[in-house]
């Protein structure tokens, strides 16, 4: 049976397709100002990719933000049900996920069925996330790749204390001013966002494995600190931003 | 070493302070919340009461225990003990003030074994002629528990040598404090603020022979720079050194405050009586109230505008905990009162996790308009 | 024809009047001075059926205008702006700025008039530094006397009790001189036991309703509970209100017999802790669409009613009133009267501690027959929030379900609807439970 899933995000529209529990394709585009177009034209990316037509797919379930826009869905579930079936599906083991995504973090505990046992996200708060990388990446003059790899050969501490991105932004202003070195301001940066993230993930029971998935799991420099705010290993799935739409592509099927 | 300099190395090492005191007299520590634990008490018991103060530093643990509305001062002392930094102490005490203090108090409670952990219940309505038997009804119970933890009684001998410690102490930083009045104050508020702070974590024994030794180096004491604009600084519960040396450096004095780590903490002595409990009791009924317990605007105003008027002021830096809201209750209230003084005002709402920066531009264009207003 | 309809249902015989009621006591409220009565402001645990010693009088608590306001975002929007601009802060109890705002614009909600001016105000210190405080700027602004009790969770806490009892009966009996010299009027100590008695008769009614809420299917839904509380709230000191609350006492008894449910869909059963989002009623509509029935609030059951916890049992029972209980004396004088309501009120459920509130929570969870507990983490009030994380934890320690989600109970424009929606779906679909079929 092939289905898709569409994760609408805030900042990227992200689809799976599933063929019998093996995926055939994977697409992703920027959400813009017409989701609806963009979720059309994500899925039909994906359907060249898997070279299918729209009569094979069974059934298609939209997750994320902006899952109820998607009329030509056959259901929705929320970003929370579908981060613990995807992840479940690619590591059984994995009790708790933490997903950071462009506007939004949260913390999943889960069973071994995937089943939600309790969760927490953050609320208004956009330093915990990954637009907040960005900006912070605005702010020294590079880019997010160049940021994530001198950050993890930084050296010294440097401290970032504020809750609000806003204030963060003119911290690091500051701080460049001071004259600390560039590599050691990109590390407080992520250093910061695990700091928010992983305070809020603490309100649920964090049992191992711990999972990171979300846009922002391929940032090495975040993984590495929030291992240690979290004082455990931290699995990345592959693919960590097709997760969430994997786990509506797995409901579609189920 | 002078008397000032001793201040700031205890402050910093304060926790040493109380493990060495603890060593070298064989007696316990007692913590408190707020200033409404009964000190005299305490210290008649053979303990050191020490105030549980934040250390302005960023935390990430106290998320899961206090919802994010409560007042960054109580999330940071709850840090502490959370932390582990208090794990020297033998007993917590607090009185019964505002609900985020309470929080800090009862998450203290559940989830920090501190041996004797003690609530207060303080009578609140101070203005009621009962709160006085009330609070020595608690006396009674506080009492009776730290005999307990100590095996020795509370006498009324040690009463009576605690309430005259206490009262020197308060007498004499209040001489410290009548300096602040001249043209040209020998000390700055950044370090009247740590003789203030270092009596909340000190044996008073001990501080008052700091004192003394200050009240000899003062008056020959210069600054080595302008006092600039006299300021007050007001509000809630303040102890970040590092702040009021940033502000004074640009180009002012604080000469006179009033919050709980400094004025409103000393001001009022015991008046010894008969009865010691009560005599106790009255003093921290009718001491100079935090707005938590003060539902009378004049009961607070009356004598906040008094020292500003005494100590000529020039400005008033009035500031809170952000979401303190017994000051915020109090505060458009108290600046509309300045202003009928033609005393300008700056209100900062304080966060240990905002950074100076956001700060030091704002009390710059206070400062140059608050200048203005002088000439 | 629908599958999703599992019970009858029908709207309660009562409802019209209990509408007329809860209007009227708003209503009447203006025409207070023009009839010569006192016009006193309080809080809702002001125990002012004492009032009645001084004669006529009408009462304002100002938390359920606070929220009737904040139900009401045109008209509240106004009154937190013009709260704002008086330098006072947003992060301050939501009644409370709502209630200010309306007296600075001076426009009543009920009526579109002027603002009432209180001859004094009279509060309970009940939460830390609230509403003494907020009394005090209304004291300021409209030039009458305040005073207040404090009398806040006295039991439990360390030490003995005693002392603290005759404080607070201390306090009561020196507020009847107080009030006596404020107001010029002698006070009849009569009159005050004789509506202090339908006080708390009422209370003990209002409480055994909250609790015949444990039937399944639930005879009556959280909305309407919230909509017939102001007779608890605002006229319990009268007869009038035990009238209307014995009639519907024995409209639910009636229902239950005949299964009558609330939410004909009902399915999933959920409680609260506090207080509604007010602006955001609707989510309990929404979630009507999931098949989920709001069964009761702890606040609303113990704030304007009283049950008693049976710790050791784990059962909650319907409360007796003051003087059927043994060991307390029949109020002959003012110093019996003062002393009952001191006592009362240590022992009333609102005063509960910490800890023993938490066990309270899960009792009448049972009782409730509750699936799920849902949290309001509430910007608006900092005493009903502080510990929530540790309601939260016990709650799950004892296998309860518990949805979270944050906000401003009285502030429309501090609550992400969409996010809280979509947060309360998640929850629910962790839960198994999915929407409804369209009908």
């Amino acid at each position: 049976m092939i289905t898709a899933g569409i994760d609408m995000g805030a900042q990227f529209i992200k689809v799976v397709i599933l063929d019998d529990g093996k995926v055939t394709a994977r697409t992703i585009i920027p959400t813009g100002f017409e989701p609806l177009e963009a979720a059309k034209k994500a899925l039909d990316n994906a359907m060249k990719e898997a070279g299918i037509s729209r009569q094979d797919i069974k059934s298609i379930v939209a997750t994320g933000a902006g899952r109820k826009s998607v009329d030509f869905a056959d259901s929705s579930i929320t970003e929370v049900t579908a981060d613990a079936r995807g992840t479940i599906h690619l590591n059984p083991s994995v009790r708790t996920i933490v997903d950071i995504g462009a506007e939004e973090a949260r913390g999943i505990s889960c069973d071994a069925q995937g089943k939600v046992l309790d969760f927490a996200k953050n609320d208004k708060c956009a330093a915990g996330s990954g637009a907040f990388v960005e900006s912070m990446a605005r702010a020294l003059e590079i880019k997010v790749p160049e940021m994530i790899a001198i950050s993890l050969k930084s050296t010294k501490e440097a401290p970032i204390n504020a809750t609000c991105a806003v204030f963060a932004e003119s911290e690091v202003v500051s701080l460049i001013h001071s004259k600390i070195e560039k590599a050691d301001i990109a590390h407080a940066v992520h250093d910061a966002i695990a700091s928010r993230v992983s305070s809020m993930v603490r309100r649920i029971p964090v049992e191992k494995d711990v999972a990171l998935i979300g846009g922002v799991a391929n940032n090495a420099a975040i993984v590495d600190v929030m291992q240690k705010h979290l004082g455990t290993e931290i699995v990345v799935p592959e693919n960590p931003q097709y997760v969430s739409a994997l786990g509506a592509a797995l409901s579609a099927a189920s | 070493m002078s008397a000032i300099e001793k201040f700031h190395d205890i402050l910093a090492n304060r926790h040493q302070y109380a493990m060495d005191w603890k060593e070298r007299t064989g007696g316990k520590v007692v913590g408190g919340l707020c200033t409404y634990v009964p000190l005299e008490i305490v210290y008649a018991a053979g303990m050191l009461p020490v105030r549980v103060l934040g250390t302005h530093e960023v935390q990430d643990v106290t998320d899961r225990y206090l919802f994010p509305t409560v007042c960054p001062f109580c999330r940071d002392t709850l840090a502490q003990g959370l932390k582990g930094r208090y794990d020297y102490l033998d007993g917590l005490a607090m009185g019964r003030t505002c609900s985020h203090i309470q929080g800090t108090f009862d998450n203290w409670r559940n989830y920090i074994s501190t041996t004797l952990v003690y609530y207060i219940w303080f009578p609140c309505h101070r203005e009621s002629p009962r709160a006085v038997d009330c609070l020595v009804g608690e006396y009674t119970g506080f009492k009776e528990a730290l005999e307990k933890l100590t095996g020795k009684p509370i006498t009324d001998d040690g009463l009576d040598k605690a309430i005259e410690l206490y009262n020197t102490n308060r007498r004499l930083m209040k001489q410290v404090y009548e300096l602040r009045k001249n043209e040209d104050p020998p000390i700055t508020g950044a370090e009247a603020m740590e003789m203030v702070v270092t009596s909340q974590l000190m044996d008073v024994v001990e501080h008052n022979k700091l004192l003394e030794e200050l009240l000899e180096e003062l008056p020959d004491r210069k600054l080595d720079r302008e006092t600039g604009l006299r300021l007050m600084m007001i509000g809630s519960e303040m102890d970040d050194i590092e702040f009021v040396q940033m502000m004074e450096e640009l180009g002012c004095t604080i000469v006179i405050d009033e919050h709980c780590s400094g004025s409103r903490f000393f001001w009022d002595e015991v008046v010894p009586g008969e009865d010691r409990l009560a005599a106790i009791a009255s003093r921290y009924v009718h001491r100079w109230p935090c707005p938590a317990v003060s539902s009378n605007f004049s009961d607070r105003f009356d004598r906040v505008l008094k020292i500003a008027q005494d100590w000529n002021v020039q400005g008033a830096l009035v500031y809170q905990q952000k979401f303190c809201d017994p000051h915020e209750f109090d505060i458009p209230l108290l600046q509309q009162m300045f202003k009928e003084h033609d005393i300008p005002t700056l209100v900062l709402e304080f966060d240990v996790t905002i950074p100076f920066g956001q700060f030091r531009t704002r009390i710059e264009a206070f400062l140059e308009m608050a200048e203005l207003e002088v000439l | 024809m629908t599958t999703n309809m599992k019970y009858k249902t029908k709207p309660l015989d009562c409802w019209q009047w209990g509408k007329e009621l809860r209007l009227e006591a708003y209503q009447e409220f203006l025409k207070g001075h023009e009839e010569g009565k006192l016009m006193v402001l309080g809080c809702a645990a002001t125990p002012y059926g004492m009032l009645a010693g001084l004669g006529d009088f009408v009462f304002l608590a100002g938390e359920p205008y606070g929220a009737s306001v904040a139900a009401d975002p045109p008209f509240s929007i106004p009154c937190m702006e013009t709260y704002e601009a008086k330098g006072y802060s947003r992060d301050m109890c939501g009644y409370m700025r709502n209630f200010l705002g309306s007296m600075f614009l001076d426009k009543y909600y009920f009526t579109g008039g002027s603002f009432p001016k209180f001859d004094f105000a009279w509060s309970v210190r009940h939460c830390p530094a609230g509403h003494p405080k907020w009394h005090q700027i209304v004291s300021e602004y409209q030039d009458i006397p305040m005073n207040y009790i404090d009398d806040e969770t006295m039991l439990a806490v360390d030490g003995d009790p005693e002392h603290r009892i005759d404080y607070v009966a201390g306090q009561y009996l020196d507020t009847i001189e107080w009030m006596e010299k404020v107001t010029g009027r002698t006070y009849d100590d009569e009159k005050g036991i004789e509506a202090m008695r339908t006080y708390f008769r009422n209370e003990s009614l209002w409480g055994e309703i909250c609790l015949l809420n444990g039937a399944i299917p639930a005879p009556l839904d959280i909305k309407s509970m919230f909509a017939l509380m102001p007779i608890s709230m605002l006229r319990r000191h009268e007869k009038i209100a035990t009238d209307f609350l014995t009639t519907l006492r024995d409209e639910m008894k009636d229902r239950i017999a005949n299964e009558i449910a609330a939410v004909a869909t009902e399915r999933y059963r959920m409680c609260m802790l506090t207080p509604p989002p007010w602006s955001f009623l609707k989510v309990f509509r929404y979630l009507e669409t999931f098949g989920v029935v709001f069964v009761g609030t702890y606040v609303y059951l113990i704030n304007s009613g009283e049950v008693k916890f049976l710790l050791d049992e784990g059962e909650a029972v319907p409360a007796t009133v003051p003087e059927e209980r043994p060991g307390w004396p029949e109020m002959k004088n003012r110093e019996d009267l003062c002393r009952t309501i001191a006592r009362w009120r240590a022992e009333h459920p609102f005063q509960s501690h910490l800890d023993i509130r938490k066990k309270e929570y899960i009792i009448i969870y049972n009782h409730w027959h509750g699936n799920a507990y849902l949290l309001l983490m509430n910007r608006g009030c900092v005493p009903m929030t502080t510990s929530m994380y540790d309601f939260q934890r016990d709650m799950q320690a004892h296998g309860i379900p518990v949805a979270m989600f944050e906000g401003n109970f009285a502030d429309c424009r501090d609550i992400d609807e969409t996010g809280v929606l979509d947060r309360l779906e998640a929850f629910l679909e962790g839960q198994g439970i999915q929407k409804l079929p369209s009908l």
